[in-house]
């Protein structure tokens, strides 16, 4: 049992937890195929289901999914795997009709639209149920009320609302400023320039992968990855100081990890030339300037004509620049992520004297 | 997509309609469940058993009333009802008649007054137009006429309603010279029964009823008019500080404890009882009514809350605490910062308002809590408001050489209780972080360096050569009943049964082992020669009396002896002193110091630094920290402290402060248990081996030190009066003179030593009223015997003028009297002390006070003092007020109350009229002379 319990405290790490969550998602995408059956689909609620009573008998995790405040994400993550496996069918079934020639389902009987009984009568039923759900999870489930706010006792951990979580996670990583401002900004300007820039007419009313894979793999990357998954993360496995805890592990303030982290230009002066740190502040990050620049700048025209060749085709300069540009910044949390995980990489660019890092 | 069962729809209908069903269904049953959730609340549950107790009880108190009603008096009064309703009824012609005439005039009364209110509704309204035409110009002398006119018509109108009322009023006098008797034996009947009316109504209120079941307090209709409620009583002046805004307290506790206000349910288990000492909390006559205080701020809590847990009930005890897991799931409450203080600590709170006061009368138990924490010399470690400026705890170590030697203040700091069980030096090395056979030697370097420390830095100090030691018994019976015990013991070694006061001085167990004859004889003799600020009086010691107290107390001898001291290894000395050398600069520079060290300047150094860390100068004065800031934590307001700002380490007990407090002061350096630390980075608290009771006496303490929230509106009154009381108290406790008297309901230990009380010093609460404040000054100066029977004697303080103003103004102020200096007149011959003294005779007042010689064959607990010094000793006017009612100011003397029924008296002087009586008597005793005095004789 604690050996159980010790195994998925070690995979809930969050190197391992990100990365089985990229993997899960590529894995998905590549056999949809097998994931499309309801079988499938019975066997991921059962796990879940299953593991979730497993843990309810470990005082730890009953803790943490029992807090009030929890209980929500418990219900988004069966809502998130519901979602993800129900719309990856939707789209391998109409797949599987395309390619036999037929056309999508949503296109059959397009003539008609149904309302009474079919919608009506379905909404009733999700109405009263919906009550139900919320009368009963109100005799249970007590308001999380604690004791007047203090100035001199700072709640520890001391957490975002769960829809700012992944924010907060990319705060481990990044700067502030870069964590707070600059990738939220373009998180909304990117979601706002995603009909301008996406300029695929295929799976418009309907479900399809195959006719939008590129489309649905970023998306999927950046919204169940990058964004939900990082809730989870920093829902449940992160206590107190920001550490992480694994779902079984006691949330101990006192728990101390070695983190030591190095910036890009102390490895370049330090390690890698054996001089000390120039005063400068130009000569000094002039290697992670170059770097960043290249990344933003250089990239996106050497992937123009290899990678990506076939998108700047089809998009156009202007779209492509504006995607690329938008895909780079998104991919910029996970290899900074890894950079931080393999190098101890604290900065790529460290300016202090601007308060400026990256 | 689901299978279509039929053309044109996308789901099976059939399928949906069951769910729909079953979906409806189980709405209707979650609906059902919240109706029943919100019926069955804990507190609703509570109010229900209450309702039969209630009932129960007041229907006992029902019967107690009907008993008590006199039988005698209420037939009387019934058959006086009976009759007078007979005599009414005998003339029932007549007085229907009369009724008549009175409903009639009624009648015509009504129809009067209605007219006159017309006529002079109008008569304002005319006039008032008449004056302003008149004003304008515009007015003729009809106009004038008319107004007249109709003032004369009003003023007719008026004096028929007046005659007509007169009228009305004389014939219902004549009705009621026939019913007037009936309505007073009825009111004299339900003067009789009013308690019992009253009861009665009560319990008509209160019982159950089909309507107050089902409709008023039933599931779902409670919301309109229910008699099941919450109860609160919110407090516009006693705050609740919630960290941004001070918001009124608002205390829901009376919803489950419903009777706290009641008499009559001292009995009743929890949450029915009474709340004890009516007369002091809660009463409508207490100083701290229900509706004027609320509970939670005499016991904290979350006073909004109604649920058992939620409101941070704190249990007495871990058998409480055990009993309440069971029954009722209780756990502690994390989120809230200011749980209950258990039972028994409310006391705690009495700080709140009764700011700097330091002992407040009525709460004992902190007076008991101070006490102990000013013995124990918490204070001289740990900062607290209102405890700076005290004096050391400890004595004096500046003049070490010239009592003690080496071995035995070794010993000593060692281990104290080994010498002496009942001693509040408390365990500095030895303790539970530093027992390990690697910590043995580095203790016993650090003390020996700290004992040739002391002993390098004491004055020198020799005593003068004594007399030949005296008779060792009769030196333990002066010992035993002088008045040492009153601060000292002997052989007792429970310090906790013995308590603060008793143990004020050191115990004096060991002493014969620790030091000289000669020492002893010269400190008992004159306690200041050796330390000047000692707080130890005189006692009025003769020669004779020294040498023998001496002689007995060097029998009281001492305990085997630990390692040698003097000696310690040269290595361990250069080992701990680096350690502690490189606490303050780098290991090289330690070592350079260490080295330019010779190996008596080493222990020097090292014992130095010992003394340093553990903090010994706090309660001692000690060469070379004069000005050493003390090592503890500030605890000022220790009890406003946020849980989390303790460091509970792996200890196993609640996150909770109490629980905190309670292991610290238990074992003060437990919290080190578990970790691994640097020698010189552990607790250093020493262990005052507290036992339970003294434990929860400091926890009370401490929960007392707060931040002071509540506004001027809640507090009391302050003033002259207030001030002098305060300073009072504190001198009191803080000289122990509570040690041997009981001031204002506190102190007077010493009757546990003595065979009965009236061998015990007198009660000093009326001492104020009581006696003369000049005699009074001269009396503290230079006391002398009141009750010559008595072996205690007051012993001689040689405090300064200040202080005993300070005393006397405090006595003074209890009863409010504070008054000038004043002239008796001596009361001469007159005929008036002729018959005083007839009735001193009568009263034998000589059976039993002294005057001159103590009266024979009366146990001591019947004497009383000499009368002679009554002149100029007492207030006469006390002296009346003793006369008349001697146990209201002295409960439990034996002096007789000879007027129970003033003014009447059983003696035939002045025409039997008890105040004259008393007065001559009082005039006669002021004659007397020649009694002792301490205003004579240079005193």
């Amino acid at each position: 049992m604690q050996l159980i319990k010790d195994v998925i405290n070690a995979l809930a790490d969050p190197r391992l937890f990100f990365l089985m969550s990229v993997a899960a998602l590529f894995l998905l995408i590549w056999k949809r195929e097998v994931f499309a059956s309801n079988k499938v689909g019975y066997w991921l609620f059962g796990l879940l289901t299953a593991f979730l009573i497993f843990g309810s008998f470990d005082e730890n995790f009953q803790k943490i999914i029992g807090k009030p405040d929890n209980v929500p994400i418990v219900g988004l993550i069966f809502l998130l795997v519901f979602f993800t496996w129900f719309s990856v069918r939707e789209g391998v079934l109409n797949d599987r009709r395309i390619a036999a020639g037929k056309g999508p389902i949503e296109k059959e009987e397009s003539d008609r639209v149904w309302v009474w009984p079919d919608l009506v009568y379905t909404e009733l039923i999700c109405l009263v149920l919906f009550s139900v759900f919320l009368i009963v999870w109100s005799i249970l489930l007590e308001a999380p009320l604690e004791q007047p706010a203090s100035q001199s006792a700072t709640p520890n951990p001391s957490k975002a609302p769960w829809y700012f979580l992944g924010l907060q996670e990319m705060l481990v990583y990044f700067d502030p400023w870069l964590a707070g401002v600059v990738l939220p900004s373009l998180i909304i300007v990117g979601l706002i320039a995603i009909p301008y820039i996406d300029t695929n007419e295929k799976g418009n009313g309907y479900y399809t992968i195959a006719e939008r894979k590129a489309e649905i793999v970023i998306f999927m990357l950046g919204f169940i990855v990058l964004w939900c998954s990082l809730i989870v993360l920093g829902t449940f496995l992160r206590g107190p100081n920001w550490n992480f805890f694994g779902p079984f592990e006691y949330w101990d303030t006192h728990k101390l990890e070695a983190l030591i982290n190095v910036d890009l230009s102390q490895y370049i002066w330090m390690r890698g030339f054996g001089t000390g740190m120039p005063d400068f502040w130009l000569t000094r990050e002039i290697f992670g300037i170059l770097l960043v620049l290249g990344y933003v700048f250089a990239l996106p025209p050497i992937l123009a004509r290899t990678l990506f060749k076939t998108y700047y085709e089809k998009m156009g300069p202007s779209r492509y620049y504006v995607s690329a540009f938008l895909f780079l910044m998104m991919m910029s949390l996970p290899i900074k992520m890894l950079l931080r995980w393999v190098f101890n990489l604290k900065y790529i660019v460290s300016i202090p004297e601007f308060f400026f890092n990256i | 997509m689901a299978d279509k069962k039929t053309v044109g729809h996308a789901y099976n209908i059939d399928f949906l309609n069951v769910v729909f069903a079953a979906s409806s269904i189980f709405l209707l049953l979650s609906v059902f469940w919240m109706v029943w959730d919100d019926f069955d609340r804990d507190w609703k549950n509570t109010q229900r058993r209450f309702t039969s107790l209630e009932m129960q009880v007041t229907n006992q108190q029902l019967q107690l009333a009907t008993a008590g009603v006199d039988r005698e008096q209420l037939q009387l009064a019934q058959q006086q009802r009976a009759a007078a309703r007979q005599a009414v009824a005998a003339n029932g012609a007549k007085v229907d008649e009369l009724q008549d005439v009175v409903d009639e005039l009624d009648a015509r009364l009504g129809l009067e007054s209605q007219d006159y209110q017309f006529a002079k509704a109008t008569y304002d309204v005319d006039r008032y137009a008449f004056e302003v035409r008149r004003d304008a110009g515009r007015a003729g002398p009809q106009e004038e006429e008319a107004i007249a006119a109709q003032a004369a018509n009003v003023a007719e109108l008026n004096l028929a309603v007046e005659t007509t009322t007169a009228e009305r009023e004389e014939a219902q006098a004549a009705v009621g010279k026939f019913t007037a008797q009936v309505g007073e034996a009825q009111s004299q009947i339900d003067e009789l029964l009013t308690e019992r009316r009253r009861l009665m109504g009560r319990i008509t209120s209160i019982s159950p009823s089909l309507v107050k079941t089902l409709f008023l307090d039933g599931p779902m209709t409670d919301f309109l008019a229910p008699t099941i409620k919450v109860k609160q009583v919110v407090l516009p002046d006693i705050r609740d500080d919630v960290n941004f805004m001070r918001v009124p307290k608002m205390d829901r506790c009376q919803t489950c404890h419903l009777a706290i206000d009641t008499k009559g349910y001292e009995e009743y288990p929890q949450p029915f009882r009474t709340h004890s000492n009516l007369s002091a909390y809660l009463g409508s006559d207490s100083p701290h009514p229900l509706n004027e205080i609320g509970c939670t701020v005499c016991h904290d809590g979350m006073g909004q809350s109604v649920d058992f847990t939620l409101t941070a009930h704190t249990p007495q005890n871990m058998e409480q605490e055990h009993e309440w897991e069971e029954l009722y799931d209780w756990a502690p409450k994390h989120d809230w910062d200011y749980p209950m203080l258990p039972l028994g600590m409310a006391e705690a709170s009495c700080v709140k308002c009764h700011r700097e006061e330091a002992f407040v009368p009525g709460a004992n138990v902190l007076g008991d809590a101070y006490a102990t924490f000013e013995r124990a010399g918490c204070y001289a470690c740990h900062k607290v408001r209102g405890f700076e400026g005290l004096r050391k705890p400890g004595p004096s170590l500046t003049r070490l050489k010239g009592k003690l030697g080496q071995q035995w203040v070794a010993d000593w700091i060692r281990e104290p209780t080994a010498a002496k069980p009942a001693t509040w030096m408390p365990q500095i090395w030895y303790n539970s972080n530093s027992s390990s056979p690697e910590d043995a030697p580095r203790n016993e370097v650090e003390i020996s360096s700290v004992v040739t420390y002391l002993f390098e830095n004491s004055e020198e100090f020799s005593v003068p050569s004594p007399p030949t030691p005296g008779d060792i018994t009769a030196g333990r019976e002066l010992v035993e009943n002088v008045g040492c015990l009153g601060c000292h013991i002997t052989t007792e070694t429970d310090r906790s049964a013995a308590g603060p006061r008793r143990t004020f001085g050191q115990p004096l167990q060991g002493v014969g082992a620790k030091a000289s004859y000669a020492w002893i004889y010269d400190w008992v003799r004159n306690p200041k020669h050796y330390s000047p600020s000692t707080f130890m009086p005189d006692l009025r010691l003769s020669e004779k009396e020294a040498a023998d107290v001496a002689a007995y107390l060097t029998t009281l001898g001492g305990k085997a002896t630990g390692p040698v001291t003097g000696n310690p290894d040269p290595q361990m000395v250069d080992a701990v002193l680096l350690d502690y050398l490189k606490t303050s600069m780098p290991a090289a520079t330690a070592e350079a110091e260490l080295a330019s060290l010779d190996d008596h300047a080493k222990q020097l150094e090292l014992g130095r630094r010992a003394i340093e860390r553990y903090g010994c100068f706090s309660c001692h004065d000690i060469k070379g920290f004069e000005n050493t800031q003390p090592i503890g934590v500030e605890l000022s307001e220790e009890a406003s402290k946020l849980v989390t700002r303790l460091d509970f380490a792996f200890e196993d007990i609640h996150h909770t402060k109490m629980e905190w407090f309670e292991h610290k002061l238990a074992d003060p350096r437990s919290f080190d248990r578990g970790r691994v630390l640097e020698p010189l980075d552990r607790l250093r608290m020493p262990d005052f081996h507290l036992s339970e009771h003294e434990n929860q006496l400091l926890r009370t303490a401490i929960m007392s030190f707060q931040r002071y929230i509540q506004p001027p509106a809640a507090l009391p009154p302050g003033g002259a009066r207030k001030e002098f009381l305060t300073a009072g108290r504190r001198f009191v406790q803080r000289r122990n003179c509570v040690g041997c008297h009981v001031v204002e309901g506190a102190g007077g230990d010493y009757e546990t030593v003595v065979a009965e009380a009236s061998l015990a010093p007198p009660l000093l609460t009326p001492e104020g009223s009581r006696v003369q404040p000049d005699w009074l000054y001269r009396f503290l100066r230079s006391p002398i015997s009141i009750r010559p029977w008595l072996d205690v004697r007051m012993p001689t303080f040689g405090l300064d003028d200040e202080h005993w103003n300070q005393a006397i103004s405090y006595f003074q102020a209890i009863p409010d009297a504070i008054r000038p200096f004043q002239t008796f007149e001596p009361a001469v011959a007159s005929s008036n002390t002729a018959t005083g003294e007839v009735l001193f005779d009568t009263l034998k007042c000589q059976q039993c006070h002294v005057l001159g010689d103590v009266p024979a064959g009366q146990p001591t607990a019947n004497l009383a003092p000499d009368l002679r010094m009554a002149w100029e000793r007492l207030n006469p006017e006390w002296i009346d007020d003793w006369m008349r009612v001697p146990l209201r100011i002295v409960p439990g003397t034996r002096m007789p109350g000879f007027w129970p029924n003033l003014p009447e008296s059983d003696f035939p002087e002045f025409d039997g009229d008890g105040e004259q009586q008393i007065k001559a008597i009082r005039e006669h005793i002021m004659t007397f002379r020649g009694g002792p005095s301490p205003k004579r004789s240079g005193n």
